[in-house]
């Protein structure tokens, strides 16, 4: 009997909540057509330029010692697009940090000029020609870049550990520039001079001995194959270098997952005698970046990538080198960070973002990038509270793995740092 | 002669019978569920490229909680007649310079200061506030059959009765957001009043009021419109159009290696 009315009861509640809930969104509805909009921004907010500040406190504790090392850093990040006459216009971008403590042999105040350039298209037009100081940047891939032809030295001062943030502080190289663009595909090449022998440590130095020194060419081809699929095709040569080429491939696999693929094949010396400023002897080799992202309902992004640089070391020849020439594995490590190349030969990267984590406001992006050759890793957090015009961050990095792998030998054990930044 | 004049006037006295049988039945003809819904579009979207500001208002509970600002440039692509736009958002600062792509399922994110283009997924797009551009400016008769479900009265977007032509609409390209939708558009003038958005598993996704009618590019369109999440009707975003502009935007500009180059008026 408890039963019978126990069950009665229950289906009764159902049809008042079937009848109820139609009702209560058809209130809701009514509700939502009393909401007025906001009022519109005002114009000079879609004006091309943009600025802000961004101050950083930490802590670095140290692998080989008891102490730790405070951390700090002060930015002021600048960026502008403007209209000069019909089809031309101005762009130019700069930022300037100052870091503490700085590394050694630098100054604690960089400025890096990023891009200063002129820039021609017919209005409506499809062809663009473009002179200066340019960020020219091609690859899918996110930890590692082969057909990022422009990418050595082309960092001033290295302010995270995110790849994605890091490309920020980028310098451009100067370059004549032209491309033109049809329905499904485009063609560019880009001719940048060697202007200076060798990089600057002056802190104010436009410095282009870090970007032109050498005289270089890039062609690229891009095609849409299709809605789903777009390529690139990239022929590069830089004076004194045999040439190098290079494709990238984007593909949408299904309604959430994305998959890239990117390659390069050139002959040069290996990344050691790079390093090292040796002349060793030229051979062909590959390098290789390939990954799949994955989007769920819940506003989160895992992005799994394979990285491959065939000039890089062997496990053997790293390990060789650790029992020999410790000191010389900082300096490898510390090249290819400059040159940004990958350090081991096979490496892996996970990669995650998610959005409104437990409020709208509140993102977590995370990432691991682990040596496949010493299996040590690199883990690192960042949580970003968003106001209006603010971001507050937390930032945790922490390096794992034996004393004589890639990231074992560093003498940085785990980093924090809280980080403000204001936009205005 | 007579006979001749004769027969020729029967004649045209046979053809105005005929005409008033048949061409005034033509020329009342009800308009078909695909007719009207392709007018409705042609009142939400201009048929030439443009531009155009978009304030997106997000309200939880009746409270404002977020705004933001962005300039859609939209064009027909020249096959299929769909829309492919290219967003640049404006405010909250952050995000100003910022671009968005959609040229069908070629969907690409890119940012300046980081000369990083992504590509995106449908589902990666869906989640952001870009994906409410959809319910707004996207051309339904292309994508969609529709079919007559009723004559109703409902309440529009500014509270007030309008008769108006059901439709349903059922998705006839394998590639689009919304599976089904639920349309509503006045009887009268053939201006869409409202429409409910539907996944493939019938889940309402959102409810949309087009409203405050202004005259924009030579038309009435819809200044606003209030968008109602299916989930949670306590998540609403009021998307407000204002400076539509004609512009000419080559096809060639809706891909990924333009975003660099792109330079905003």
């Amino acid at each position: 009997m408890r039963s019978f009315t126990h069950s009665a009861l229950c289906s009764m509640l159902a049809a008042a909540l079937a009848q109820a809930v139609p009702a209560l969104a058809q209130d809701a509805e009514l509700d939502a057509l009393n909401l007025q909009s906001a009022p519109e921004a005002a114009p000079e907010a879609a004006a091309g330029a943009k600025f802000f500040v961004e101050a950083a406190v930490g802590n670095a504790s140290q692998r080989y010692q008891s102490s730790s090392r405070d951390i700090g850093r002060v930015s002021l990040d600048f960026s502008h697009s403007t209209r000069l006459a019909p089809g031309w216009r101005a762009v130019l971008s700069d930022r300037l940090d100052y870091v503490h403590p700085a590394d050694q042999g630098a100054d604690a105040t960089v400025n890096s000029l990023r891009e200063a350039y002129l820039s021609w298209q017919p209005e409506g037009g499809s062809t663009a020609v473009e002179f200066g100081r340019i960020n020219l940047r091609y690859g899918p891939g996110y930890g590692y870049n082969p057909t990022d032809f422009f990418r050595d030295g082309s960092l001033r001062v290295l302010t995270t550990a995110n790849p994605f943030a890091l490309r920020e502080n980028r310098l451009g190289s100067v370059m004549l520039r032209a491309q033109h663009l049809w329905s499904g595909g485009s063609v560019s090449a880009a001719y940048s001079p060697k202007l200076a022998n060798q990089p600057s440590s002056d802190g104010w130095s436009a410095d282009l001995g870090a970007t032109n020194h050498r005289d270089r060419v890039l062609v690229a081809l891009s095609t849409q194959f299709s809605q789903r699929v777009s390529s690139q095709l990239l022929a590069y040569k830089a004076k004194g270098d045999a040439p190098t080429v290079g494709a990238s491939v984007t593909a949408l696999l299904s309604d959430a997952a994305v998959a890239h693929l990117e390659w390069s094949r050139g002959s040069e010396p290996d990344l050691l005698s790079r390093a090292l400023g040796l002349s060793g002897p030229a051979s062909a080799r590959n390098r290789l970046a390939g990954g799949v992202s994955y989007t769920t309902l819940g506003k989160l992004s895992i992005t799994a990538e394979y990285q491959y640089n065939g000039f890089a070391l062997s496990q053997s020849e790293w390990s060789a080198m650790g029992s020999t020439a410790p000191d010389t594995q900082v300096a490898y490590l510390v090249a290819a960070q400059r040159l940004q190349e990958l350090a081991p030969r096979h490496a892996y990267l996970i990669y995650l973002t998610q959005k409104s984590l437990g409020m709208k406001e509140l993102d977590l992006t995370a990432f691991l990038r682990v040596n496949a050759d010493d299996h040590s890793r690199m883990a690192w957090v960042e949580l970003r509270r968003h106001w209006r015009s603010f971001d507050l961050a937390f930032q945790l990095q922490q390096h794992m793995g034996r004393s004589t792998s890639e990231y074992g030998v560093l003498p940085d054990r785990r980093l924090m740092q809280v980080l403000g930044t204001y936009y205005f | 002669m007579f006979d001749q004049s004769g027969t020729a006037i029967m004649k045209s006295l046979g053809s105005f019978f005929l005409l008033l049988l048949f061409g005034s039945g033509l020329a009342w003809a009800a308009p078909t569920a695909d007719e009207i819904l392709a007018a409705s579009d042609a009142i939400r979207n201009p048929g030439r490229p443009f531009s155009v500001t978009v304030t997106l208002t997000e309200f939880q509970a009746g409270v404002q909680i977020d705004t933001s600002t962005l300039i859609s440039y939209s064009r027909t692509q020249q096959q299929g007649g769909q829309f492919s736009s290219l967003i640049r958002f404006v405010l909250p600062a952050r995000d100003a310079g910022k671009l968005m792509l959609k040229n069908g399922n070629d969907m690409w994110f890119y940012d300046p200061v980081g000369k990083a283009s992504v590509r995106l997924s449908p589902q990666q797009r869906l989640l952001g506030q870009a994906s409410n551009g959809d319910v707004a400016t996207v051309n339904l008769a292309k994508d969609y059959r529709a079919s007559i479900a009723g004559e109703e009265e409902i309440q529009d977007g500014e509270r007030r009765k309008r008769k108006a032509h059901k439709l349903a609409l059922t998705a006839t390209a394998p590639e689009v957001t919304y599976a089904s939708i639920e349309m509503w558009v006045d009887a009268e003038n053939n201006r869409p009043i409202k429409a409910r958005f539907f996944a493939e598993s019938s889940r309402l996704l959102k409810t949309a009021y087009y409203r405050r009618f202004q005259p924009q590019l030579g038309v009435e369109r819809p200044t606003e419109t209030v968008i109602i999440d299916g989930l949670n009707p306590q998540s609403v975003t009021i998307m407000r159009f204002s400076d539509y502009v004609a512009r000419n935007i080559p096809e060639a500009w809706m891909q990924r290696d333009f975003l660099p180059r792109f330079q905003p008026e």
